[in-house]
């Protein structure tokens, strides 16, 4: 039997530049690699010698997309060293600054890059012929989640107001009042959004993950909590490199995860939504039931569900913190540098987001380690390629490329955060 | 959204000015300034770029100014009148995450949201480096950019004449 070969050198509708390299021999997919070919970005190596106050200036600029996951992963490590405890208010604004990011994060995602996938469209641009009013609607989402960002960051790309302690300045009651009927509106967005996401076809396909996410005793996962999974694992984010382990393989510029237990595991909306359905409010549980969103999901597919109902959540919530809003004394706890290390780990929108830093006793950074969802993703992102590909062996090479990438882009992947990443390559013998 | 008078005129400049040739956009607006009669609304952004049909909405008339990718000539100046047809292939291309003027036009058209008279002014870029200056060829073709946004909107004031993809 011929070898068949698929190659897709550029992934479309991802962030950053990636290929996949897909090889079936004898009728079975015998190589999947998904490969980073960007050039490694040396953050890391970047912040060492740096003051600990530079951290979040230099941290945004990983990613476009989620500075704000960054900025929180590194403000509370940094934090975590110094011995900060923050005021509350301060807190409450911190998760109100990811509830932007995650209205904007998601909404592109599900409009502008998933959708046409399932609706057969090869980019939102084409789609928007035919579903305006779903691309209006995404655009209207994305929109509020950057106007939350701008106020309490500063700007919606790179924000600048967020500060070791707090922020440099904290928004009124007033200025918030502002974006109030935004946001309820992008909650009935939102929730439009989702209705019309369950409307697609989704292929039938169930994977047996180890979900590893947040988990807070008192709600759904953003800024804190300890790192928990389906198979068990409840861990402190300082205990992180106890039981994950970095590793690079020979094909991809991008560092890998896994558990050292366990190997592959799944970070994300999937992984939250699964470990933490019941701090979700009763009326958004039952919105996920009308769009036949089960409990504990494990179709990759419906993860844009998923993030649908994120959305829905990230606007009520961002309305109750507003509703609760009462300026801090001060906008933030003054910081005195100290030798040691510290950890934090975050819900950036595409999943657990680690960071941890060493500081002497000027606040110098000696060393820092960062750790991404993509970069945690992409061994079970390798693993939903070969079921889809094994699933799709009589597809014409051309059906089985949308299939392969459209299981690729269920993840959201950012490459620019892994390293960057995509080109698919298929070899069929 | 702005708010702007549907008399108006936008003026958008993207680009960030700490990217190399990648803020000739926002130096040709600094250009701009104080040159431009009332009624003309100077905007720059470097960030998200779809947030820019909001932005024209409001407007009648949008002039967009932008860097290019390289093509052949370092500085070369693209003038493209948007009506009815697609944005050269040359320039349609974007990135993954982020999209890029081509793909926004488009968006625009198939949503019915573009303004009645849409022209961009693209200036061919050599280098996007981090913290660099403006390239030469680059820093050279500001002034001329400046004034020929500067004779546009005195067209778009005074009459619709309409003009095509010209090379400078």
């Amino acid at each position: 039997m011929p070898t068949r070969t698929l190659k897709v050198d550029y992934i479309a509708r991802v962030e950053g530049e990636s290929m996949l390299d897909l090889r079936i021999r004898d009728g079975v997919v015998d190589r999947v690699r998904l490969s980073i070919f960007e050039p490694p970005r040396f953050f890391e190596a970047l912040l060492r010698g740096r003051g600990y106050a530079e951290v979040l200036d230099i941290v945004a600029r990983i990613c476009g997309i989620c500075p704000v996951a960054y900025q929180m992963s590194g403000v509370h490590a940094i934090e975590d060293v110094l011995g900060i405890q923050i005021d509350a208010p301060v807190r409450a604004l911190r998760r109100l600054l990811y509830c932007g990011e995650w209205i904007e994060s998601h909404a592109l995602h599900i409009v502008m890059l998933h959708a046409p996938d399932f609706l057969g469209y090869p980019d939102a641009v084409a789609m928007a012929r035919d579903h305006g009013q779903a691309v209006q609607r995404g655009l209207a989402l994305k929109k509020a989640g950057n106007e939350l960002l701008r106020l309490l960051g500063g700007r919606e790309i790179h924000p600048v107001n967020v500060r070791i302690g707090g922020f440099y300045r904290v928004p009124s009651r007033a200025e918030f009042a502002t974006v109030v009927e935004t946001l309820k509106r992008a909650g009935d967005l939102a929730i439009e959004t989702a209705r019309w996401a369950a409307t697609f076809p989704f292929p039938d396909i169930t994977r047996d993950y180890e979900f590893v996410a947040l988990r807070h005793p008192g709600e759904y996962p953003m800024n804190a909590g300890r790192i928990v999974s389906s198979a068990g694992l409840d861990i402190a984010a300082a205990d992180y490199e106890s039981e994950f382990l970095e590793r690079q393989v020979r094909h991809s510029t991008a560092l890998r995860s896994v558990l050292k237990r366990r190997g592959a595991y799944l970070v994300g909306p999937m992984a939250r939504y699964a470990l933490n359905r019941d701090h979700l409010p009763a009326e958004l549980r039952s919105l996920a039931g009308e769009i036949g969103l089960e409990p504990v999901c494990r179709n990759p597919f419906r993860s844009i569900l998923v993030r649908a109902i994120e959305v829905v959540y990230a606007c009520g919530e961002a309305l109750q913190l507003i509703a609760e809003y009462e300026p801090p004394s001060r906008p933030f706890v003054p910081a005195e540098p100290r030798a040691g290390s510290g950890y934090a780990c975050t819900e950036a929108p595409r999943g657990i987001l680690y960071h941890r830093y060493r500081l002497d006793a000027e606040g110098t950074i000696e060393d820092a380690r960062l750790v991404p969802p993509t970069a945690q993703n992409q061994d079970v992102i390798e693993a939903d390629v070969r079921e889809v590909a094994t699933a799709g062996l009589e597809l014409d090479d051309e059906v089985l490329q949308a299939n392969c990438e459209q299981s690729i882009r269920n993840h959201d992947p950012c490459i620019s955060c892994a390293a960057h990443f995509l080109r698919l390559h298929v070899d069929r013998a | 959204m702005t708010g702007g008078n549907k008399q108006d005129i936008l003026v958008a400049a993207i680009g960030n000015p700490d990217r190399g040739d990648d803020g000739v956009g926002p130096a040709i607006a600094a250009r701009l300034r104080g040159k431009v009669s009332k009624g003309v609304r100077i905007l720059l952004t470097g960030g998200d770029v779809l947030a820019l049909i909001d932005e024209w909405d409001a407007f009648q008339k949008v002039i967009v100014i932008d860097a290019a990718a390289p093509l052949d000539r370092p500085g070369r100046i693209h003038r493209l009148d948007i009506g009815n047809g697609p944005l050269s292939g040359h320039f349609a291309r974007s990135s993954s995450h982020a999209f890029g003027l081509g793909e926004l036009v488009e968006l625009a058209r198939n949503l019915g949201r573009l303004p009645c008279r849409l022209v961009a002014y693209l200036v061919e870029g050599e280098r996007f480096d981090i913290g660099a200056p403006l390239s030469p060829a680059v820093a050279e073709a500001v002034d001329t950019v400046t004034q020929r946004v500067i004779d546009e909107l005195l067209m778009m004031r005074g009459h619709n004449g309409k003009r095509g993809a010209q090379h400078a």
